[in-house]
């Protein structure tokens, strides 16, 4: 089946509650798309054009030059320049050969304005990064 | 209509590209181009899928053409006149084998679809979905290569400006050396010959890729297109105005003795 492996879409919490059938509805929207290790796969400030889903490899996550945090396997970033059509927040780099599962604005945003359970999974993303933000201040 | 058709059979912008649609236009004009066929977009988008019949599709037209190969974008609004798309796309030289095309035409897909293409969409006012169509040719191992302005982008006038360097065209359009410059009357006089500082060329790997080699010292500043194959640019010059109108930008090489046209497309606001 062209697309993502439906047991990788379904192991990301932004889609946990879809059934079978919105599952590989969403699978078939993947695209993949492989980085070489050492690669800026976003950089801060840039306009951002895809969702991404690790599929194997690691990255780093930096703001303002400085690391935050790792991303392995399972892990996605790049949702929030595709909600506000804004910057990259975070500057993401390939430490090895990435493989990952991209989800482009264009396919995103049709998803996740028809899809209600989408939608309030990432409300409560996007509040629980508040809240986060908001207790380190 | 298929989706993948010989480049002489490309000839709907909205389907296959602007740049697949003035390949197709020089081959059903018989001009010199290296063997190809155009991709249309929704055949590249169902390739950069995974979809199964649309890469046997393109498998079969491409096992007739000789390796290696290049891969171009051709979007659907590439090359227009008020916004270029030509340094956010794609290109993959040196394809080695069929079965790589698929994983190349994915790579052109997600060129256009990268942070900086749609960085590049939202400043020019066009954020909208890109639909990349992709040119499958056969990838020459050029003598030289180059670029040819058919008005002078510098001063406008009525002139051939030629660039030139060693191996693969693209050590010109990425500014790797100081090319070969020269400038020649439309009557076919030449007005100018200044040699570049070549000290590299890009050469086609076997397994893929390229590689750049350091060029001989005696060549690096010898001129690497002579006056006989001046003449033969500037009749080229003439052929591409004829076809397509006036103020093209044309990347051609020289291969095994023969003149190749690459590329033609019109010269955009502000010249090279």
């Amino acid at each position: 089946m062209p697309g993502a492996p439906v047991e990788a879409i379904h192991g990301v919490p932004l889609f946990a509650d879809l059934d079978q059938t919105e599952l590989e509805q969403v699978a078939r929207l993947f695209k993949r798309r492989t980085f070489a290790a050492g690669e800026t796969v976003a950089k801060e400030g840039s306009g951002g054009a895809a969702f991404f889903l690790i599929e194997s490899g690691t990255a780093t996550v930096s703001v303002g030059g400085q690391e935050r945090a790792g991303l392995g396997p399972g892990e996605y970033f790049g949702e929030i320049a595709l909600i506000d059509e804004g910057a990259r927040s975070a500057t993401i780099t390939a430490n090895e050969d990435l493989v990952c599962q991209g989800l482009t604005y264009w396919d995103f945003r049709p998803l996740v304005m028809e899809n209600a359970a989408i939608c309030w999974k990432l409300l409560q993303f996007m509040v629980a990064r508040l809240r986060s933000a908001e207790s380190r201040s | 209509m298929t989706g993948v058709v010989p480049l002489v059979e490309a000839r709907d912008e909205s389907i296959f590209g602007s740049k697949a649609v003035g390949l197709g236009e020089a081959a059903r004009e018989g001009l010199p181009l290296p063997p190809g066929i155009a991709l249309a977009g929704d055949v590249v988008e169902a390739v950069a899928s995974g979809e199964e019949d649309a890469i046997e599709e393109v498998a079969r037209l491409v096992r007739d053409l000789p390796v290696p190969l290049a891969v171009r974008s051709s979007a659907v609004d590439e090359d227009g006149a008020d916004a270029s798309f030509a340094g956010q796309h794609l290109t993959l030289l040196n394809v080695a084998s069929t079965d790589a095309v698929k994983d190349a035409v994915r790579e052109v897909w997600w060129s256009a679809n990268s942070d900086s293409a749609i960085t590049y969409r939202q400043r020019v006012g066009l954020f909208r979905r890109p639909s990349v169509g992709v040119v499958v040719q056969s990838l020459l191992d050029p003598d030289c290569a180059g670029v040819m302005f058919t008005r002078n982008p510098i001063t406008g006038d009525n002139e051939l400006m030629i660039e030139a360097s060693w191996g693969l065209g693209e050590a010109v359009v990425a500014g790797m050396v100081i090319p070969d410059n020269f400038r020649v009357a439309r009557s076919g006089e030449v007005l100018a010959r200044t040699p570049g500082l070549k000290r590299i060329r890009i050469r086609a790997l076997p397994e893929g890729g390229t590689r750049e080699e350091d060029v001989p010292a005696e060549l690096a500043e010898k001129l690497c297109v002579d006056d006989a194959q001046l003449a033969e640019l500037s009749a080229l010059a003439d052929r591409c105005e004829q076809v397509y109108g006036q103020g093209r930008d044309i990347e051609f090489a020289f291969a095994g003795g023969s003149l190749y046209l690459l590329q033609c497309r019109a010269v955009t606001v502000g010249g090279a």
